[in-house]
């Protein structure tokens, strides 16, 4: 039984990561219908920046996530500047190939930065653990699954309780009428990417405690989200972070009964059988046309 | 009377003028192209800058040498480590080439380098690139023969532990090492209770370390790159594992103990080559200075092992071997002191033959050599 919950703990703190990142990749999803893979980049340049400014603040990790998700909303901005915009009425492989382009530049901007050493920032809230009859439950797993929560709950009441979160939503179920109404589409996508930045840059905060961060990490975040996506629903919100979870969760268990390669062989037949079965996902697809 | 001083001026002029001539000749005589190619980016990033560093801290260090050299970042795939070479070839062969260090590059480059006649100066760890039979591979890291053979010895013989957890890499370095350890440990009568391959991209470490600890075994022996064994130290260490960990030579890379807090690695040991920054002797800490000063960053053993392979290459060159075939034939026969140990070949290739085991205290970063085992193999 304490295995068990260790594994629940251990998993959910990871799949909170992957539950930013995932919703982050679905915001501009929605708003672009395009695939934006520089995502997982978004996560190595936030958790770099979180190691470089560890050192200068001598707070908490969780201090950080502000300056941090500003800084990566900034490079989400600048994304959809360079990479999205000029090419918006482009193929979509334009738009896939420009946001690969944009993510190895960052890449190599973090390597050139850093160094190629992998990097830690500091504990969210806490280093170490506590106990609980033989479980050991770390601060840094449970502020990792606190903050993502948090996060998540706001970006909830930004989608269904403000102006701005009507105004995407509008934008992404029909940008022409939207657009019709008088809603600025473009700067909407524009606010998606830093949005999709921002959550990004705080999913680098949030693992470059625990699992440590190296420039080249982004395309296996990337990869989960994409995954993440496909499972829980193309375009869905919430099925997004359903998906994050299920990942991390799945990796977990099959990982601890059959071994991490069973597990990772499997992560793939699951998927496979996701869009063999249900290829909308588990609650279904958003967005008419898949990438 | 003037005409003697007349003559003898002269004759010293002369002879002052064919000396200079001569060292000009020799000057000119000792030239190299070495190129450098090594992971800069990818996994093996960390250690591959580390391969990097070594090389052109040796250029540096013989400036009486013109040494033609560029640098190739081979990434992780086993192409990006031929086409780099191949685009090498075309200018030429080299008088040596700094092979990257990852071990399913160096198997892809093995047949091309016996073709072109360039021989490979390298620290990959992978047993069988020296297994193959090729004349033109030399090894200065020491293999996972003699290493593996440590790492398992101390386990059983100093630290006592005979029921083994053994966590390796799935890649070439992770499989190497799990051979030479299963077959250490059988040798030495231990255990291995329980055993798991992970990919270099696993970030939970939970499912592996609940299971093992099910498996009740008295240490964990690690056969893991950088970040993963320190993902793996800092994960065991929240979860209370508390068993002895026994990790390979990733683990004495300074840039791995920095991702650690000092308390987590208490209790952790790890085998090596060398450990630079451990000191040693005053040559030793001469070149840690000189390294951390150009490239302001810590040195580890593969730095190391890679200076003194290609310090033994230069004075193969400056000795007169103008050809990889020259070149190759004295790294065969000869006997190098390095900053590290002395070098020689096993006839396969194999130029390091001394392993060193560090423990970590807990109260620092800084690893303190506690055994050191001279010639594994030969002295058993």
């Amino acid at each position: 039984m304490t295995d068990l919950l260790q594994l629940i703990l251990s998993a959910l703190s990871l799949g909170s990561t992957y539950a930013l990142v995932a919703l982050g990749f679905v915001l501009v999803l929605n708003a672009t219908n395009a695939v934006n893979f520089a995502q997982g980049e978004m996560v190595v340049a936030g958790g770099f920046l979180a190691v470089a400014l560890s050192p200068l603040i001598d707070l908490p990790g969780v201090a950080l996530l502000p300056l941090v998700m500003l800084g990566t909303a900034a490079l989400g901005l600048l994304l959809s500047l360079a990479a999205y915009l000029p090419l918006r009425t482009r193929p979509p492989t334009a738009v896939f190939i420009s946001t690969i382009a944009f993510g190895i530049i960052v890449q190599n901007a973090v390597l050139a930065l850093s160094g190629p050493e992998p990097a830690t920032a500091s504990a969210l809230v806490a280093a170490g653990s506590t106990r609980l009859g033989e479980m050991a439950i770390g601060w840094q797993s449970l502020s990792m699954i606190a903050t993502a929560a948090v996060l998540v709950a706001l970006m909830h009441l930004l989608l269904e309780r403000t102006q701005l979160g009507r105004r995407l939503r509008a934008s992404a179920q029909d940008p022409e009428i939207a657009r019709a109404s008088g809603i600025p589409v473009v700067r909407l996508i524009v606010v998606a990417f830093a949005l999709a930045g921002a959550l990004a840059g705080a999913a680098g905060l949030l693992v470059a405690n625990q699992f440590f961060l190296s420039p080249a990490d982004g395309a296996n975040y990337m990869l989960k989200a994409y995954i993440a996506v496909v499972i829980g629903g193309w375009g869905r919100v919430w099925g997004a972070v359903l998906g994050a979870l299920l990942i991390a969760l799945f990796e977990s268990f099959v990982a601890s009964l059959a071994g991490h390669l069973a597990a990772d062989a499997l992560l793939y037949v699951a998927l496979l059988a996701v869009l063999l079965l249900r290829p909308t996902g588990i609650l279904g697809e958003a967005v008419g046309r898949r990438a | 009377m003037h005409t003697f001083l007349f003559r003898t001026i002269l004759a010293a002029m002369l002879a002052l003028a064919a000396s200079a001539g001569g060292i000009a000749a020799a000057r000119a005589e000792s030239a190299a192209t070495i190129p450098v190619l090594a992971p800069l980016t990818g996994f093996l990033a960390l250690e591959g800058a580390s391969q990097r560093n070594g090389a052109l801290l040796a250029f540096h260090h013989h400036p009486s040498i013109v040494i033609r050299s560029e640098t190739v970042d081979t990434g992780t795939s086993p192409e990006g480590a031929v086409n780099a070479f191949a685009r090498i070839l075309r200018t030429g062969p080299p008088t040596a080439l700094v092979a990257p260090m990852l071990g399913t590059q160096m198997l892809a480059l093995l047949p091309a380098a016996a073709e072109a006649g360039v021989p490979l100066v390298t620290v990959s760890g992978t047993a069988e690139i020296t297994e193959r039979g090729n004349p033109w591979v030399f090894r200065f890291f020491p293999g996972d023969a003699v290493v593996k053979t440590a790492q398992a010895r101390y386990t059983v013989e100093e630290l006592g532990r005979r029921r083994v957890a053994l966590v390796h890499q799935t890649t070439a370095y992770g499989q190497s090492g799990r051979r030479h350890l299963l077959a250490a440990f059988a040798g030495l009568g231990a255990e291995v209770v329980f055993e798991e391959a992970l990919a270099p991209a696993v970030r939970d470490m939970a499912p592996v370390l609940t299971k093992l600890r099910a498996a009740r075994p008295d240490v964990l022996v690690l056969q893991l790159h950088a970040e993963p064994t320190a993902r793996l130290i800092r994960q065991a260490a929240a979860l209370g594992l508390g068993l002895p960990i026994v990790a390979g030579s990733a683990m004495h890379q300074p840039a791995t103990a920095a991702l650690l807090e000092p308390a987590e690695l208490s209790g952790v040991c790890a085998e090596s080559g060398a450990s630079p920054i451990s000191g040693g002797s005053p040559a030793m800490d001469r070149w840690v200075a000189d390294y951390r000063a150009r490239f302001r960053t810590e040195p580890d053993a593969f730095a190391l092992a890679q200076y003194d392979g290609v310090s033994m290459v230069l004075r193969a060159v400056r000795a007169g071997a103008a050809s990889g075939a020259e070149v190759r034939r004295r790294l065969a026969s000869e006997v190098y002191e390095g900053l590290a140990m002395a070098y020689r070949s096993d006839g396969r290739g194999n130029m390091a033959h001394d392993a060193v085991i560090l423990c970590y205290d807990g109260r620092d970063r800084t690893p303190r050599v506690v055994r050191r085992y001279v010639d594994v193999l030969k002295n058993g």
